[in-house]
């Protein structure tokens, strides 16, 4: 039934062309005050001295590049520990017959109803002496329990009968583990994947209870000192100081801005996966 | 019941009947791979509950603790500050969900629409967007743009205009945050937020909408009977879902605010962190762990609150 469109077909498209803007304006205001040599005015469409001196004293500054490479390596090893702590979990969950399985699994999910809270925990990381290193942004968030149910909720749509031949076969757990169970979750694994990623990237509340040394401070901790004023670094090359802040707003999106449109399935897929069955 | 049917082995009867040690030893290599996830469980999750006992001592991390009953939850009864940040995560909190959810299901049923499936896969692509930008950038892009200097771009169209004279400083004005607060909040998750109301959408039997067009129901009409009531369940669960996170508000928060709206903008998490490390004086961790202690038990009894709730809505449980 191909219908012609109507006024309010036009009216729609209108108004989402508005919203569109709105989402991008902001962003863009941004991105064009990076190539912007000159002090900033508010309504401008276009960089009025066009360059490259923002993103230079960003990449030339070591106190600014120190914290991107912080940032980089947190994402990579955490992710990685992240997706091994879920995976392995939800992977024992699915034993439905295991003995003792229902109080594991209750103990995994009694810490999503409650928890310990922001001072204690930091009081026990503190007595760990794990303030002030890496280990603790990294570890800290890798359990992740609703992570685990999701990818338990993967793990359960694989068939039974390809667990039992291979049981037939002698293969123990973990061998079933490593060449069955991931290489069928290969889309999970993305998806679930990327949410750590994402949360690892964009991580700041961790960083601002454990980490003062501003040795091991990440991008986004950078970043926000950059922007309080507090903590300007030098200009290079006829950058002004909005020059460089909006320059350092730009490189903390540009990882994720380059991949989201080729993994956008695979977000939209985490969500769903959580939404219908949990 | 039916889970049950398809573990490994499913040759059920013999294998139910099996005895514990020979269970234990068959499944020996599964318990050795959860070792991992257990030590993380306790270290970062069961080891801090130990420190609530603080909640009844005086710690100020030099001396030893000392027993003091309950002295930290009377002082917070009479402190206007934790009565304020109560009352603010309440109201911030429930405002912020209402406005996300009714702007995330209006945007969806726009989006349904639509006519052009590119159109859609454009416009869907780019209000996801900002979902993904953390609230420090979040907070720096906004902070940029809402500037009291000419610099700040909302400011500068305003002024342009003639509808202002002068630049208002909104993320410092006591009048301005909380308007700003939920505005900026729409921004960023109004789009990833329709993400499940698509799917419900996108659920909805097309002959449903092609019975009701020939009995002669306009567009609206198919909407208002078909198309909205198949999302009240969506939209409940959501709700749930969310009502459930109340009080875990913190980082949205305390990247925004700022001293000067400190009343509009201190909720419980930001009153704990500034009450410990911002306090200029030595930290009381006996205090802010009896405030989050309360806070903890709240969002306890709210996750629980909703189990039920999410139960009765929808058959299963939230956890």
């Amino acid at each position: 039934m191909k219908k012609k469109a109507t006024a309010f077909d036009y009216m729609l498209v209108i108004i989402f062309v508005l919203i569109s803007l709105i989402m991008i304006i902001p962003i863009y205001k941004v991105l064009i005050d990076s190539f912007d040599l000159k002090t900033a005015y508010g309504m401008k469409l276009f960089p009025e001295e066009f360059g490259f001196a923002g993103y230079i004293s960003v990449f030339t500054n070591p106190t600014l590049y120190k914290p991107f490479l912080v940032s980089i390596f947190t994402t990579i090893v955490g992710t990685i520990t992240g997706l091994t702590v879920a995976t392995l979990g939800a992977y024992v969950l699915i034993q439905w017959k295991m003995p003792g399985r229902t109080l594991l699994a209750n103990i995994m999910l009694f810490t999503m109803i409650f928890n310990g809270g922001m001072i204690p925990t930091y009081l026990i990381m503190k007595s760990f002496h794990l303030t002030n290193t890496l280990f603790v942004v990294v570890l800290l968030p890798a359990i992740n329990v609703y992570n685990m149910v999701l990818m338990r909720n993967f793990f359960e749509g694989i068939p039974a009968s390809l667990f039992e031949s291979a049981e037939i076969d002698g293969c123990p757990p973990m061998g079933i583990f490593l060449k069955i169970v991931l290489p069928l979750s290969k889309a999970a694994l993305t998806a679930i994947g990327l949410m750590y990623a994402v949360s690892y990237w964009n991580d700041y509340t961790n960083y601002k209870l454990y980490i003062t040394n501003e040795n091991l401070y990440n991008f986004q901790m950078k970043l926000r000192s950059v922007i309080m004023g507090s903590d300007l670094p030098q200009a290079i090359g006829g950058a002004t100081e909005n020059t460089v802040k909006n320059a350092a707003v730009i490189v903390a999106i540009l990882p994720f801005m380059i991949i989201y449109p080729f993994c956008q399935k695979y977000f939209i897929q985490g969500v769903n996966i959580g939404a219908v069955k949990e | 019941m039916n889970k049950k049917m398809k573990g490994p082995a499913a040759n059920a009867a013999g294998e139910n009947k099996r005895p514990l040690l020979v269970s234990l030893r068959y499944y020996k290599g599964f318990y050795l791979m959860f070792l991992p996830v257990l030590v993380f469980a306790l270290v970062f999750h069961y080891l801090p509950m130990l420190g609530i006992r603080y909640a009844f001592y005086s710690y100020k991390g030099i001396k030893e603790p000392v027993f003091i009953g309950l002295a930290h939850f009377e002082k917070m009864m009479n402190m206007p500050g934790f009565w304020n940040a109560f009352g603010s995560t309440i109201t911030l909190s429930i405002v912020k969900l209402l406005l996300n959810t009714i702007m995330a299901v209006v945007l969806s049923l726009m989006l349904n629409e639509l006519r052009s499936v590119t159109f859609k896969k454009i416009a869907q692509t780019i209000v996801y967007l900002p979902h993904f930008m953390s609230w420090v950038v979040t907070a720096s892009v906004f902070t940029l743009i809402l500037s009291p200097t000419s610099a700040g771009l909302l400011n500068a169209v305003l002024i342009k205009l003639g509808i202002l004279n002068e630049g208002i400083y909104y993320l410092g004005n006591q009048s301005w945050w909380r308007p700003m607060y939920y505005v900026i909040n729409v921004w960023k998750d109004t789009g990833w937020g329709t993400i499940i109301f698509m799917a419900t959408l996108s659920g909805i039997n097309p002959e449903l909408y092609e019975a009701a067009s020939m009995d002669g129901a306009g567009r609206f009409n198919r909407l208002r009977y078909i198309t909205i009531p198949a999302l009240n369940n969506t939209i409940i669960t959501v709700l749930i879902l969310n009502l459930a996170k109340v009080m875990n508000l913190f980082e949205s928060v305390f990247v925004l605010q700022n001293d000067a709206v400190r009343q509009q903008a201190d909720v419980l998490q930001t009153y704990i962190y500034t009450q410990t490390f911002n306090s200029g004086a030595l930290p009381d961790y006996g205090y802010t762990t009896a405030v989050g202690l309360v806070s903890s038990l709240v969002g306890c009894f709210l996750v629980l609150l909703c189990n039920k709730a999410s139960y009765k809505v929808r058959g299963r449980g939230i956890v």
